[in-house]
Parts: structure tokens; C-alpha cells; sequence
């Protein structure tokens, strides 16, 4: 599949401040999160792909359209929830969202229309004919995702969706920007630095630290351990599971008594057989067994410190 | 079971997209829509209209004192000689204040609320350009404005048209329709033009509303200085005429935004003006016309300042509150 944004030897420059240095990515199709800490470039990286900023060199396409060339083109597919509270003041929700609309390029009558819709989706339906100022933070968010989703998009740029949002409210975004890229087949950009929320939503993630890639891949990649080390967990603790499972050639990575990490065999399910064994030798009950995962936070960390 | 009402779920677009061309369409439809919806645009653009009312009270009285006394060829003279482009002047003279209300309620907030409430991201996030935006800001303004102007001038014109046609209205000025047009015109293109600078430069529409009608009563008050030199200038009983201070507060009078509009029509009316009921006869000096440039040139530097004020501050830059 080809990328939905590609991204070659891109530097932006604020001045003397570099932004982003030599940067070089494919943001594949679904749910990728781009993640770094604040002032790591995510914002300028957005802002590039709409073509609000002029990269001093490097160049990029946007759903295979060269950045700097087709950027109205670009803009026509590309939905932008902002990371700031952002509407146009003196109008109520459905006539923010049909404007927002007609404004991506949908006629009028088309606009008003997927303006309810969209509001109905992004849980405003009660609310649409209120003023946008009377809004809570809550639903202020949802109504830049509306206005952002309104065109019918075929690529959303979320700029820290869950920016000042109480849990539930959080919750329910996230559910929503997930909703929106596993249901609905729009590709989708998160930017944030915030792990559990791009954990929650994204498949693919990219890390960015001072304008630079620091990593980027599937989660489920990131998250993986090297050499295939597996995590043991029992009903209880059990006397000598730990040394039974040494005398088979399984070296003890961590454990406490209960929950174990072993380092792995080169086959898995060699390793699984062993431990199997070794738990019915010394008596021990496994509750669970698989393969062993870092969280996002250490891949992440570990990347940021590499 | 019954069918839902409406389809609510979200759907991908898959239908057609207007032309990238005709953004600011959407853009100035808003600001129309915006504007002739407030009551108090009709309000004010009805204030405007004050004078024209009084003289066509007046002339009405005549008119029936003309029948009832049978008046004859001294009514003809009187409505012959009616100098109905000194009452357009002088309409448009008074109608300075409620114009300045016009122009703030329909420019002070358009781009400044913009600024204040991070919507530039929005417009700029669309397929929509830099000039999209302003043409359409500056169009939102400027047909609420150019219609709020006109209406009275076209009230009091068609009255003319309608009445006294026969004494003149039409054939002693065939041009004076065009004239008006360009007068009311002309003076809306550059407040609009001013006004979007202004507001370009606030993040909030009610400060650059006070900052434009503050700097349109200092360079008023100082047009009003200049009056009165201008009088003194003229010469009393007991003082002689100083020709050469009444030119220079004449020429000085017009260097205000209402100066300028006023010089203004002035220019393209063909007229001095003339006092209120008297007319020429009454004998009160009145302010030459200004040069055509002297008007002209300060209105299109202004307008183009305000013009492109507005186009450096149009960014997608997201204000942090």
C-alpha cells in the first residue's frame, strides 16, 4: 500500500530555531501516532504537510501530491482538528460545521446536511443549534474533530485531541478518533504526547525528539523484546518452579516468586514446552504464559534516550 | 420497523466539490448574511437617511402649499432651481457619523474575532488561500457597507426622480445617478479597506472598533479645527479676510476619514455645497471642492495600507490563551 504522506530530507526552520532537521518519513495507511515530547516537532510536522510552513529544504508528498505544489489539492482531502480551541465566533454548531463545510468545498446544501450528521457522530447532536461559545472544553473538542471531519477527509490531522479533557471526556474522544479510523477507513494522524492515548488508538506510531525520527513502526514492534523472552504468571507462588526451570536451560531474567521472566530458547514454543515441564515437575499451577512485551513508555523511552 | 428519520451515522463524501476558485464567495456570503441579519445595520443605515427625510418633509410642504395656493410659475422657479446635488452633499456630510457606525459593525470584528478565537486555522486548514480570505473578508464588508449607503441616497433619488421630474431633476443633471454611485461607492471601498487593516491588528473586534473610531474623531476633531480656522479666515466686520489661511485649512479640512469622503463628494458631485434650505441664495460661504488628487491619492494609500496590514497578519498562527 503506499504511504498516505512521504516525507524526504525535510528541515523547517523558525529563524535560527530548527524545527525539524533532515527529516525523512512514510506515514503508512490507519491510525499512526505521532509521538514526542512538547517542542519535539510534531505541530511543525503537521503544519508542514498542510502547507502552512515553507520547509527551507527536503520535500514531501500528501496523498500523492507534492507539498509546496498542490497544497489546495492537499488541504481538499486533509481534515485539521487543531491543538488550540479554535471556531468562528457569532455562529451556533451546525452553522460553524456547514460553514466549515462549504468552505471544503462541499455545496451548500451538502454541507448543512453532513454538518448534522457529523455533529450526530461526534455526540452533539443535542447541542447543535447551541452557540459554539457556550460550549465546555468537552465538546469544544468535539466540534474542531466535527469541523475537521465535515469534507469528508480521506486524512485527519489530530493535534493533541485530548488536550484539557477529564477522563470520561477523554475516553470518549479516543473512542471517537478510533471509531473514525478503524470504522469509518479514514487515515488518521494523532499527534501527542501523551503514550496511552496513542496506545489506545494508533497501530503504527512514529517518534520524533529536536526535529529528528527517533523511531517508528508498528506498536506491536516497538513493544517487542529482543531474543523472545517469555513472562510466566502462577496461581501461586511455588518453591523450586525457578530451579527446576534453570536445570532445563532457562535463565531467569526477573522474578518474585509468582510472575517470572524467562530468557527465551530460539524457538518459543521450545521454550513454552520447557516451562510447561518444569511447572508440572515442582508442582506449580501456570495462570498465564506469553511471550514477553515492553510497554510503549519504555520503547519510547528507550528510543528518546538512544 | 420503521424507518429512522435521517440518516445520522457518518459517511465518507463521495460527491462533488466546488470550484477552489470561489472560496471567498463562501467567505463574503457569511459576512452578508452576518451583517443584514443585525437589526441595528438597518438601524443606523435608517439614521442615515435623517436629512433626506427632513427635505423631503420640506418639499412635500411646499408642494402642498404650491397646490392649495395654486402657486403656478413661482412654484415651477422654486422646484426649478432645488440644488439637489447640495442636498446629496450634505446628506452624505451628515450621514459621516452613522457610516463610521456602519463600518464598525460590519469590519471592526471581521478579522480581529478571527484572530481571537484561532478561526484563521480553520479557513487556512480548508482549500482556502490567503487572498481567498481577505477578498471574501473584504467583500463580507464591503456590500453590507456600499448597501447601507446607498439606500438612503437611493430613497432621496428615486423621491427626486419620481416628483420633479418635470422641473428639471432628470435633464438639469442626466449624470447624477452614475455620480451618486460612484460617491457612495468610492467612500465604501475605503472604509472597508481601512477598517479590515485595523481589525487585522486586534484579536478582539470591540478594541479595534474603539482604535478605528478613535483615530476617525482625532483626525475629525482636527478637521473640525480647521473649519474653524476657516471661518476665522473669512473675515468679520472688524477683521479682514486672510485668503491665504483659508486655503491652506481647506485644503488641510479634507485629511480626515470623513474629510476625504466628504472632499470626496465634493469631487465627483461637481459642487461646493450650499446651506440647507437657503441654497446658494442664502449667501454662506462653503468650502471649495478640493483637487480631484488631493482626495483621491490619500484615499487609495489609506486603502492600500489597510489592504495590506491585512494580508501580513493573515497566518495560520494559533493564539495560546
Amino acid at each position: 500500500m503506499p504511504p498516505v504522506a512521504s516525507i524526504r530530507d525535510l528541515t523547517v526552520q523558525y529563524g535560527s530555531f530548527v524545527a525539524l532537521r533532515d527529516f525523512s518519513v512514510d506515514v503508512p495507511e490507519g491510525c499512526v501516532g505521532l509521538l514526542g515530547p512538547n517542542g519535539a516537532g510534531k505541530t511543525t510536522l503537521i503544519k508542514t504537510l498542510l502547507g502552512f510552513v515553507d520547509p527551507s529544504q527536503g520535500q514531501g508528498q500528501v496523498l500523492g501530491r507534492q507539498i509546496g505544489r498542490h497544497d489546495l489539492q492537499i488541504r481538499q482531502n486533509i481534515g485539521y482538528m487543531p491543538e488550540q480551541d479554535c471556531h468562528i465566533p457569532g455562529l451556533t454548531a451546525v452553522q460553524y460545521v456547514a460553514y466549515a463545510g462549504e468552505l471544503g468545498g462541499l455545496p451548500a446544501n451538502q454541507s448543512i446536511r453532513r454538518a448534522h450528521e457529523v455533529l450526530e457522530y461526534c455526540g452533539l447532536g443535542e447541542a447543535r443549534y447551541r452557540p459554539v461559545e457556550t460550549y465546555s472544553t468537552g465538546m469544544k473538542q468535539r466540534i474542531k474533530l466535527a469541523q475537521a471531519l465535515v469534507h469528508g477527509p480521506q486524512l485527519l490531522l489530530l493535534d493533541e485531541p485530548t488536550n484539557g479533557l477529564d477522563p470520561l471526556g477523554r475516553e470518549e474522544m479516543l473512542n471517537l478518533v478510533r471509531s473514525v479510523s478503524h470504522e469509518k477507513g479514514v487515515n488518521v494522524l494523532v499527534s501527542s504526547h501523551l503514550l496511552p492515548d496513542i496506545e489506545r488508538t494508533c497501530d503504527h506510531v512514529i517518534v520524533l525528539l529536536g526535529g529528528t525520527l527517533r523511531a517508528e513502526g508498528l506498536i506491536k514492534d516497538l513493544k517487542r523484546v529482543d531474543g523472545h523472552p517469555m513472562d510466566v504468571e502462577l496461581r501461586a507462588p511455588a518453591n523450586g518452579f525457578a530451579e527446576t526451570c534453570a536445570d532445563r536451560g532457562l535463565s531467569l531474567i526477573e522474578g518474585d516468586g509468582q510472575r517470572f521472566r524467562f530468557e527465551g530458547l530460539e524457538d518459543p514454543e521450545n521454550t513454552s514446552r520447557m516451562l510447561f515441564e518444569a511447572a508440572s515437575q515442582s508442582g506449580a499451577q501456570i495462570r498465564r504464559l506469553s511471550l514477553a512485551v515492553r510497554s510503549l513508555e519504555e520503547a519510547f523511552m528507550e528510543a528518546v534516550d538512544a | 420497523m420503521p424507518e429512522p428519520i435521517a440518516d445520522l451515522s457518518y459517511r465518507t463524501y463521495s460527491g462533488s466539490h466546488l470550484a477552489v476558485g470561489s472560496r471567498w464567495l463562501v467567505i463574503a456570503r457569511m459576512g452578508w448574511r452576518t451583517a443584514f441579519k443585525k437589526k441595528s445595520f438597518w438601524v443606523f443605515s435608517g439614521f442615515a437617511a435623517w436629512y433626506y427625510l427632513v427635505m423631503i418633509a420640506f418639499l412635500y410642504v411646499i408642494e402642498q402649499l404650491d397646490i392649495t395656493r395654486r402657486a403656478g410659475p413661482m412654484a415651477e422657479q422654486f422646484f426649478g432651481n432645488v440644488p439637489w446635488k447640495d442636498h446629496f452633499l450634505t446628506g452624505f456630510t451628515y450621514g459621516q457619523i452613522m457610516w463610521l457606525s456602519l463600518s464598525l459593525l460590519v469590519g471592526a470584528g471581521a478579522i480581529a474575532n478571527d484572530n481571537g478565537t484561532n478561526a484563521l486555522l480553520v479557513y487556512l486548514s480548508k482549500p482556502c488561500r490567503k487572498v481567498d480570505y481577505l477578498l471574501g473578508k473584504w467583500m463580507g464588508g464591503f456590500v453590507p457597507l456600499l448597501v447601507g449607503m446607498a439606500i438612503p441616497t437611493a430613497f432621496f433619488y428615486l423621491y427626486g426622480l419620481l416628483n420633479f421630474r418635470e422641473y428639471g431633476f432628470v435633464s438639469n443633471d442626466p449624470w447624477l445617478g452614475m455620480r451618486l454611485l460612484a460617491m457612495v461607492t468610492v467612500a465604501a471601498v475605503f472604509q472597508t479597506s481601512v477598517i479590515l487593516g485595523v481589525s487585522s491588528l486586534f484579536n478582539q473586534g470591540r478594541m479595534a472598533g474603539a482604535a478605528y473610531a478613535a483615530a476617525f474623531f482625532l483626525l475629525t476633531f482636527f478637521s473640525f479645527l480647521m473649519f474653524i480656522a476657516w471661518s476665522v479666515s473669512q473675515g468679520t466686520r472688524r477683521h479682514h479676510a486672510n485668503p491665504q489661511l483659508g486655503d491652506i485649512a481647506e485644503r488641510l479640512y479634507h485629511l480626515s476619514f470623513d474629510g476625504l469622503q466628504i472632499g470626496w463628494a465634493k469631487v465627483v458631485l461637481g459642487t461646493d455645497g450650499s446651506a440647507p434650505f437657503v441654497g446658494k441664495a442664502g449667501g454662506m460661504p462653503q468650502m471649495h471642492a478640493p483637487p480631484p488628487a488631493f482626495v483621491l491619492v490619500p484615499m487609495a494609500l489609506l486603502s492600500l495600507v489597510g489592504i495590506a496590514l491585512a494580508w501580513r497578519r493573515i497566518r495560520a498562527v494559533e493564539v495560546v490563551k
